[in-house]
C-alpha cells in the first residue's frame, strides 16, 4: 500500500481524463455542427495537415522526443503501482559529516510488536516502517472483542510508544496506530 | 487498501502499460519509417486514407469521440470518487501519535455488538465516513424495543471506541419467517 501512489494516481488519471473529455467534446461539437455545417463536412486528417511534416525534418524528432518522454512516464507510473510506503532501514543520522547512523526496522518492529501483545486484550500486532512525509512506525494491532479499547491506547501510547521514542532517541518519532477491534471474537448470539 | 483503490490502481497499471506499449510501438514505426520500411505492426497509411476520405459528421467518427467522452467521464469519476474509508480517525491523546480504527474491523464489532442483543439472531454493518447503518434480524416476530436496544448497543461500542468524528447510527430490523 502506497499513499504516494494514490496522490499520483488521482493527479494523472485527472490529467488524462480531461485530455480525452477536451478532444472528445471539441470533436463532437465540430462533428454536431456547431463550428458550422461546412467545417463538419470536413475530412478529419485535411490535405494541409497531412502533408505539414514535408520539408520539416524537425517534425518526427519533435515527434519521436515526444513519444519518448510519454514512454519513459508511462514506466515511471507503472513502477510507482508496485511502489510501497514500506522501509527497512531507519535514517537516525543527526550530522552527515560525522557518518551515517542506520537501524535495522525489523529490530525496532519485533521490540515493538513482542510488547504491544503482552497487552491485555490485543491478539495480534505488526509493525513496520513507512517512508510517507518522513519516517514513522505504523503499528496494527488487533483486539479481541471484549478488549477495553480505553486501556489498549492507553497502554499503547504511555508504555510502547513511549519505549519505542526512547529506542529511535526521538522523544517526537511519530507513530501511526491501527485499531482492529473485534478482529478475533466469539460473538455471543441469544435467542428468545 | 479499500476495494475502490485496487480497481483504481489495476486501471492506471494497466492505462500505464498501455502508454508505455503504444508509445514505444509509434518510435519503432518512425524509425521503420524513417529507413524506409514498411509498417512493422501498425497498418498506418491506410488508417492515414481513412481518415482522409472521412469527414467529422461520419458516423464512425462521431461514436469514436462520444468513446473519448466517455472515457474520461469514467477515468474522471476514478480520480475524484473518494469511496469508503479504510479506516475511521480516533481522538487524539498524545502528540505525534494518531491512531485509527479500520473500518472492516469496526463493521465486524459493529455486528458483534447487535447481534448480543437479546432476540437478535443476526447482524450485518455498513460503515461510512458519518454513518454506520447496521441491519439486525430477528425470528418470528421481533419484541417491541428492539430497534432501540440494537441502537443502543452500537452507539455504546461506537462511544468506546472514541472516533474523532461522531457517527449517525441507523438500525434496521427485519424479522425472519421461522418457517
Amino acid at each position: 500500500m502506497s499513499t504516494r501512489a494514490n496522490v499520483v494516481n488521482r493527479v494523472v488519471l485527472t490529467v488524462l481524463s480531461l485530455l480525452l473529455l477536451a478532444a472528445g467534446g471539441l470533436g463532437l461539437a465540430l462533428s454536431l455542427g456547431a463550428f458550422g455545417a461546412s467545417r463538419a463536412a470536413r475530412p478529419v486528417l485535411p490535405q494541409e495537415v497531412s502533408t505539414f511534416p514535408d520539408g520539416r525534418p524537425w517534425f518526427w524528432w519533435a515527434v519521436a522526443g515526444a513519444l519518448l518522454l510519454t514512454a519513459l512516464l508511462a514506466l515511471l507510473w507503472l513502477l510507482t503501482q508496485l511502489r510501497t510506503d514500506r522501509t527497512t532501514r531507519l535514517d537516525r543520522t543527526t550530522n552527515a559529516r560525522d557518518g551515517y547512523t542506520t537501524l535495522h526496522a525489523s529490530a525496532l518492529t519485533n521490540a515493538v510488536e513482542d510488547e504491544a501483545l503482552g497487552i491485555t486484550g490485543v491478539t495480534s500486532v505488526s509493525a513496520n516502517v513507512h517512508e510517507h512525509r518522513g519516517q514513522h512506525v505504523f503499528l496494527r494491532v488487533e483486539l479481541a472483542d471484549s478488549a477495553d479499547i480505553g486501556e489498549v491506547r492507553t497502554r499503547l501510547e504511555n508504555e510502547v510508544v513511549a519505549h519505542l521514542r526512547e529506542g529511535v532517541g526521538d522523544p517526537r518519532f511519530p507513530v501511526t496506530i491501527e485499531l482492529r477491534p473485534g478482529a478475533s471474537r466469539t460473538p455471543q448470539r441469544s435467542v428468545t | 487498501m479499500t476495494a475502490s483503490n485496487w480497481v483504481t490502481r489495476v486501471v492506471c497499471a494497466l492505462l500505464a502499460l498501455a502508454l508505455l506499449l503504444g508509445s514505444l510501438l509509434a518510435i519503432v514505426e518512425l524509425v521503420a519509417a524513417a529507413l524506409d520500411r514498411a509498417p512493422a505492426l501498425v497498418p498506418y497509411p491506410d488508417w492515414t486514407s481513412w481518415l482522409r476520405t472521412h469527414s467529422w459528421d461520419d458516423r464512425v467518427v462521431t461514436g469514436v469521440l462520444v468513446g473519448f467522452v466517455v472515457l474520461g467521464l469514467l477515468l474522471l469519476l476514478l480520480a475524484i470518487r473518494r469511496g469508503k474509508p479504510a479506516s475511521l480517525a480516533l481522538r487524539s491523546r498524545s502528540d505525534g501519535v494518531d491512531v485509527t480504527a479500520s473500518r472492516r474491523s469496526v463493521e465486524k464489532s459493529l455486528v458483534a455488538a447487535a447481534a448480543r442483543t437479546t432476540g437478535v439472531t443476526g447482524a450485518s454493518a455498513a460503515v461510512s465516513r458519518r454513518t454506520a447503518r447496521v441491519d439486525a434480524r430477528t425470528m418470528g416476530v421481533s419484541e417491541p424495543g428492539i430497534r432501540e436496544a440494537v441502537d443502543s448497543a452500537v452507539r455504546e461500542r461506537l462511544d468506546s471506541l472514541g472516533l474523532e468524528r461522531r457517527m449517525r447510527t441507523r438500525v434496521r430490523v427485519t424479522a425472519k419467517d421461522p418457517r
